[in-house]
């Protein structure tokens, strides 16, 4: 889980591997606070699985390549 | 065997003492500050570990992760509130704004030319909307190795 300057980087990179999903650095910060915003909070609980996809979900990350087990 | 109220406990002093130590703490550590044995600490962070709630390392004594907070130095180095830690990952370096909710400091480089890239994170904002995350694994199989993930 990497961060690249552009596009351009990220295939450079890639070299013709197959790539994952790509998110727009603004995503993946809502996707930070959504996931880990109550991480060191004193009423913490473990997140369910349910709770998790629904985050994803909110955030338009769907398909397979989303999905939890 | 699930863990307990009193396993959450113990992970959120273990929490909490990462963030006040800018590192993982021991089990030593951990056990003074719960006033418990280094082998409760040690039974309670593997039932942790075992739900995905932190991660041991290879030996089962030390933490290896305290996700989005890395006990070990990786590429993503968070500066807050006048304290560093490492990140997991680009998603955990902005976790860790996040968790504490606070503005921040990311320093990583590109993957591809080795850059330096500094992101600064204010209000929950990447103040370089250029970037972009690539996430190799599916979510199916984060937990199948999260070291690697």
């Amino acid at each position: 889980m990497q961060l690249f300057r552009s596009e351009e980087h990220l295939s450079r990179w890639l070299d013709g591997r197959p790539c994952g999903a790509v998110l727009p650095v603004g995503t993946l910060s809502d996707l930070a606070h959504a996931w880990w915003g109550d991480r060191v909070d004193p009423s913490w609980r473990p997140h369910t699985r349910e709770q998790n996809q629904a985050i994803l979900d909110r955030l338009g990350l769907t398909g397979d390549f989303w999905r939890l087990p | 065997m699930p863990v307990d109220d009193t396993d959450i406990a113990l992970r959120n002093i273990t929490y909490g003492l990462f963030v006040d130590l800018g590192r993982a703490p021991t089990a030593d550590e951990v056990a003074a500050a719960t006033t418990t044995s280094v082998d409760q600490v040690l039974r309670g962070w593997q039932r942790l570990h075992d739900a995905h709630a932190l991660v041991l390392d290879e030996t089962a004594t030390a933490l290896r992760m305290a996700n989005p907070f890395s006990a070990v130095p990786t590429p993503y180095r968070v500066t807050a509130s006048g304290r560093s830690w490492y990140a997991n990952c680009a998603w955990d370096a902005f976790g860790i704004c996040a968790a504490l909710h606070v503005d921040g400091l990311i320093e990583t480089s590109c993957p591809d030319c080795d850059e330096t890239i500094d992101v600064a994170v204010r209000d929950g904002r990447p103040d370089d909307e250029q970037l972009l995350f690539h996430c190799l694994v599916p979510a199916a199989h984060w937990w199948d190795d999260i070291v690697f993930t």
